[in-house]
């Protein structure tokens, strides 16, 4: 079982690599140049993709920590502990990637608009959760508190998002549904293309942390049998 | 004897606290002075004319409700850190009641409390920045009792998590503002919109309403995951 778990993720690992390589090669090289924004429009293929992903991230947290509540069974909790740490890394990478695209387009590094706002909330309390598990005095009680973090967090995403929306707004919306497709043909593949690859970067990420979750779990389990006995 | 019902444990809970704080006012004293000193501060902060300058309706909100955030974080914090230093909030986990009343009898004490240092903060605040309290006191009323509820909610239960593991206002602020913006965010317009003389007005009413629906949603997953917060 262990075995074929270790197959697949080298599997896995090959393909993202690929796939990663191959985004790249498509975000630069075959993607027509838009003709207001220019090159750093360029950036929008690794930005939305990982944005896709860190909000995908928030709902495996969520799954993560209801399940541990719930079965109390270690795994569910290394799912969210997973979920959470790649989350906060790609919520900070699109926290990096969305200034750097919007000094050129907009004019200034940040805006309060409602997805800025709200990414830059949800990475907050993303490091409020990281924060409780590393201060609490034992694995339980880390895993617990951190599962209520986690899901306050996860459910007040749409909440914070709706809300800040309503406070002001200037986000470019490229899909509105029903308007159809906004972008030019080979902008539109590379750009299903990034998400696939993002996509299976993400997954990569999240299987690796999840197997490492799993080691640490069985490594503290081995110690605490032994200081027992 | 049988273990008591749902509403008689919130009810013994919260008369437990609001009995502590009666004796000693040790938590009320404490925020009422800590708003004071923030209000002096935004007062030299923005100069004495401010208010009249830029009209009250855009200074004061934001004034008083940040004031009211960081009021809050000290007094909820204050009626966990009371029960951590003897550890009685273990022997409240104990108890042979629903473990959500135990969260309702914190929250309902907690509101009390917070109601109080409402009525200081915006009575003082008329006082520096020179506006018609009773003019607008119904209205006002009501935006305070609705935004209050929703922050004291999320309150409650991070302070229970910030205490559990050893921190105080730090963690808790770091984890309720955050997760209490949209409660913020419409405070404060609602507020600028009561203030501006004009009533809450179409937008103002779909804040508060949201505000309601918001109140609702912290208070049902606050009640359910209270209890795994408590446990040791």
């Amino acid at each position: 079982m262990a075995r074929m778990w270790d197959r697949m993720l080298y599997a896995l690992w090959g393909v993202a690599t690929l796939a990663i390589g191959i985004a790249i090669y498509l975000v630069f090289l075959h993607a027509p140049e838009e003709r207001v924004m220019g090159p750093p429009q360029r950036i929008f293929y690794f930005h939305v993709p990982i944005a896709m992903m860190t909000f995908l991230a928030v709902f495996v947290l969520l799954v993560g920590s209801l399940g541990y509540l719930w079965t109390r069974q270690r795994a569910w909790d290394d799912l969210a502990r997973a979920a959470s740490e790649v989350g906060l890394l790609f919520c900070t990478l699109v926290l990096i990637t969305g200034p750097i695209w919007a000094k050129p387009a907009w004019g200034v590094w940040w805006t309060w608009e409602a997805r800025l706002t709200t990414t830059l909330l949800l990475w907050l309390l993303l490091v409020g959760g990281q924060m409780v598990r590393s201060y609490a005095t034992n694995r339980d009680q880390g895993a617990r508190l951190a599962a209520v973090v986690g899901i306050v967090a996860a459910l007040d995403v749409p909440i914070v998002y709706k809300a800040v929306d309503w406070w002001r707004g200037q986000h470019p919306v490229l899909f509105r549904p029903g308007a159809g497709r906004a972008l030019a043909p080979g902008m539109s593949e590379t750009f299903s293309f990034c998400i696939w690859a993002f996509a299976l970067l993400f997954a990569l990420l999240l299987a690796l942390r999840f197997r490492l979750a799993r080691i640490e779990d069985r490594t503290l389990d081995c110690v605490e049998r032994l200081s027992a006995g | 004897m049988s273990a008591p019902g749902f509403g008689r444990a919130t009810y013994e809970v919260a008369a437990k606290d609001l009995r502590l704080e009666w004796r000693t006012f040790e938590s009320l004293s404490s925020a009422i002075v800590f708003s004071l000193i923030v209000l002096v501060l935004f007062s030299f902060a923005f100069g004495f004319s401010a208010a009249r300058e830029f009209g009250v309706d855009r200074i004061v909100p934001g004034v008083v409700w940040t004031v009211l955030a960081f009021a809050t974080v000290v007094t909820v914090a204050r009626s966990m850190e009371l029960e951590r230093r003897r550890d009685t909030l273990t022997a409240l986990f104990l108890a042979p009641v629903d473990r959500g009343a135990l969260f309702a009898g914190k929250l309902v004490a907690n509101l009390v409390k917070i109601g109080l240092l409402h009525g200081t903060v915006v009575a003082l605040a008329a006082l520096f920045f020179d506006f018609d309290l009773l003019e607008v006191a119904a209205p006002l009323a009501l935006v305070l009792a609705v935004h209050a509820l929703g922050l004291t909610e999320l309150g409650t239960l991070f302070a229970a998590i910030a205490t559990r593991v050893g921190r105080g206002e730090a963690l808790l602020a770091t984890l309720l503002f955050p997760a209490s913006a949209p409660v913020f965010v419409s405070a404060v317009k609602c507020t600028a919109a009561v203030l501006s003389g004009r009533g809450l007005g179409d937008e103002g009413r779909t804040w508060l309403l949201a505000t309601v629906g918001f109140d609702v949603l912290y208070f049902l997953v606050a009640l359910g995951t209270f209890e795994f917060v408590l446990e040791e």
